[in-house]
């Protein structure tokens, strides 16, 4: 066996680094179910702390944070009919009218059970598929990385917007952000207007923490205006352990909803939302009972929630393997380890396999300690969801701003984060994605580098990305993703017209 | 003309105007006497290209129906509550440097309350003095970070 599974395992098994993982875990659980705070606010919230905590603990805290925010979110839409997080709604569609019931707590417990079961079947992806992917993405060249960074820009857009045109706007307004200080290659000013604070350019950090948390806190204003709330302590949770005939019923949704979140966990961009309505909608067809589903079917509520948790651990492979994040949260994962020297990418298993693996089996513990925490704490946890919002919001406020500050210990940063809030709250009103920007600024620099340097090693024949049969795949990828994305444009546009003309 | 359109429209122009300016300064980027290289410049243009393109897209989307032109829902808070909350932000930023965290956060944590819709004035007072004071402390005794206190160093 590979020496490095073993110290991986021993590294991810350290005192320090389970208690990071079970804190994550029930951080996570809280901001997931509590409507309004996605996880990647929650990860935002715990950032700065990741900043000060050895790499492998604070990585342990933030994948406890993920699989468990996944979680949580469903436990405020099976009782509130509220999703905690966009990935559970499709959780609330059986999960409410079952808890309506009278039956919350069943509900909650066929939830975290096939969470678990999700979370630890894209465990067996991670463990099995990484180190295989990592070890053919060591052949690839300079031009072959320009490709994929490529692709996984393009498949960001085509998911992330409805219009291909604003998520490609929104990738190259991030790219030319990310122009700002160093060229990568001369190490020339560019773009910094004698201005110290920019040479080093504008970190992604501090734009993820404005973009994501200002918009939310606007959001969440307009809610507790509405008087958008519920009271989920009236909730008559009874057992939450499943029965032997619901886990029976769970076989099928999760047989469907596991493979479709680790896969869908893998391509960058399509997320948690995309992977559970998809299962859902799967399950329902291949169900014997689908009259059952929207009227509170054990099925309908397995089905997302393994999906869900699927995508977890789905979302970590092209992280880990390509340094491809797939997702906001993967993307601060990846911040979290470039601030400690450690570069994703299949160097990770090469330079620091037991760190790559400690990775993985965190990811483990973290759905082991999700499910233990879920079950035994669920009749506390829910009580977090009668917090006042008065209190909860300017919180997350002065977090934020600590969190942009203790980046770089500088207040610079924190106008940054500012100002890239205001640039959210526009990006809204014009209906462009912030995800594609947010990506487009971790991988830019790549994009760059890899760009540059095949040209230069080619001698500006740019044939170099066509003669490469691995360049050659990720560039008929990205074309595709590009038409399958006007397709579908162009089928909701006819969808309106006929919806419009009666 | 949809409200969607007619935001495109207004989107095109602006990123229009942003992609010369960006090109004018790409255009003044210093160059490097390297024999086969690429300049500094070269990755700029690129994306100036790429961001005229999709900015001539957009302002055709705003002129013409080619594409799904549904709204997205607005946020839905009244215009005092967002102005307050604009004024309260650049006046947090502006005397973060002088006050510090602690000193800054807590008329933002006081000012935030309010626009949440809070009115009484103890726990106004008593969640902004101590919940601020709590997330400084743990963050600065805590967890090590080290963030300035300001004009209350002394104090704090």
């Amino acid at each position: 066996m590979n020496p490095d599974i073993i110290d991986g395992f021993t590294q991810a098994s350290q005192f320090e680094t389970i208690i990071a993982v079970a804190a994550g875990c029930f951080i996570g659980l809280i901001v997931g179910m509590i409507p309004g705070l996605t996880i990647s606010t929650g990860i935002i919230i715990v950032l700065p702390l990741t900043f000060v905590l050895e790499p492998e603990i604070s990585i342990a805290l933030l994948l406890g944070l993920y699989v468990s925010g996944m979680t949580g979110g469903s436990f405020s839409a099976i009782l509130l009919n509220i999703p905690g997080t966009p990935s559970a709604s499709a959780t609330a569609i059986d999960g409410n009218p079952m808890a309506k019931k009278g039956e919350a707590g069943r509900a909650l417990g066929i939830a975290i059970t096939a969470s678990f079961i999700g979370g630890l079947f894209s465990f067996l992806c991670l463990f099995f598929i990484a180190p295989i992917l990592a070890e053919i993405a060591l052949k690839f060249q300079s031009p072959d990385l320009f490709s994929l960074v490529f692709f996984g820009l393009t498949i960001i857009c085509s998911f992330a917007a409805q219009s291909l045109v604003k998520g490609l706007l929104s990738a190259v307004i991030g790219l030319a952000i990310v122009t700002v200080g160093q060229d990568p290659m001369m190490g020339t000013a560019r773009f910094t207007f004698d201005q110290v604070n920019l040479i080093s350019g504008i970190h992604f950090l501090t734009a993820l923490i404005g973009l994501f948390a200002i918009p939310q806190l606007v959001d969440n204003l307009a809610d507790v205006l509405r008087g958008k709330s519920g009271n989920a302590g009236a909730a008559n949770i009874k057992s939450v352990l499943p029965k032997l005939s619901d886990l029976k019923l769970m076989r099928l949704p999760i047989t469907i909803g596991a493979p479709i979140g680790s896969f869908l966990g893998i391509l960058p961009g399509a997320g948690g939302p995309i992977a559970a309505f998809i299962s859902y909608d799967y399950t329902k067809k291949l169900s014997k009972n689908p009259e059952e589903f929207g009227n509170g079917s054990p099925q309908g509520i397995a089905a997302p929630e393994s999906a869900n948790n699927a995508v977890t651990g789905g979302a970590l492979i092209p992280m880990m393997t390509l340094g491809i994040p797939g997702d906001p949260v993967t993307a601060i994962l990846i911040g979290a380890l470039l601030i400690h020297g450690l570069a994703p990418g299949p160097l990770l298993f090469i330079e620091n396999g037991e760190f790559a693996y400690g990775i993985i089996f965190s990811f483990f513990w973290a759905n082991i300690f999700n499910i233990i925490i879920a079950f035994i704490g669920l009749r506390f946890l829910v009580k977090v969801l009668v917090i006042p919002q008065t209190l909860l919001m300017p919180t997350i406020a002065i977090l934020c701003v600590i969190g942009s500050y203790a980046l770089r210990n500088n207040f610079f940063d924190v106008y940054v984060m500012f100002g890239f809030g205001m640039l959210g709250l526009i990006m809204r009103w014009l209906d462009i994605p912030i995800v594609p920007l947010l990506l487009a600024m971790v991988l830019g620099r790549q994009l760059e580098e890899h760009l540059r340097v095949s040209l230069i090693a080619s001698k500006d024949d740019v044939s170099v990305f066509f003669t490469s049969p691995f360049s050659l795949f990720f560039l008929c990828l990205a074309a595709a993703s590009v038409f399958w994305s006007l397709w579908v444009e162009h089928k909701s546009k006819q969808k309106q017209q006929s919806q419009a003309s009666p | 003309m949809s409200n969607m359109r007619t935001r495109n429209l207004i989107a095109a122009i602006v990123l229009l105007f942003l992609c010369a300016g960006y090109a004018y300064l790409t255009a003044h980027l210093p160059t490097r006497a390297i024999e086969n290289t690429t300049q500094p410049s070269f990755f700029p243009w690129v994306i100036t290209f790429c961001l005229a393109v999709l900015s001539l897209f957009l302002l055709a989307q705003g002129l013409l129906p080619i594409v799904s032109t549904k709204t997205p829902a607005g946020v839905d808070v009244p215009a005092k509550r967002l102005v307050f909350g604009l004024i309260l932000s650049i006046a947090y930023l502006i005397a973060l440097p002088i006050l510090g965290f602690a000193g800054a956060n807590i008329p933002l944590f006081a000012g935030l309350m309010m626009l949440y819709g809070e009115r009484r004035p103890i726990w106004i007072i008593g969640g902004s003095v101590l919940i601020s004071l709590f997330v400084f402390y743990l963050f600065r005794e805590g967890f090590q970070i080290l963030l300035p206190a300001g004009i209350l160093d002394g104090i704090l």
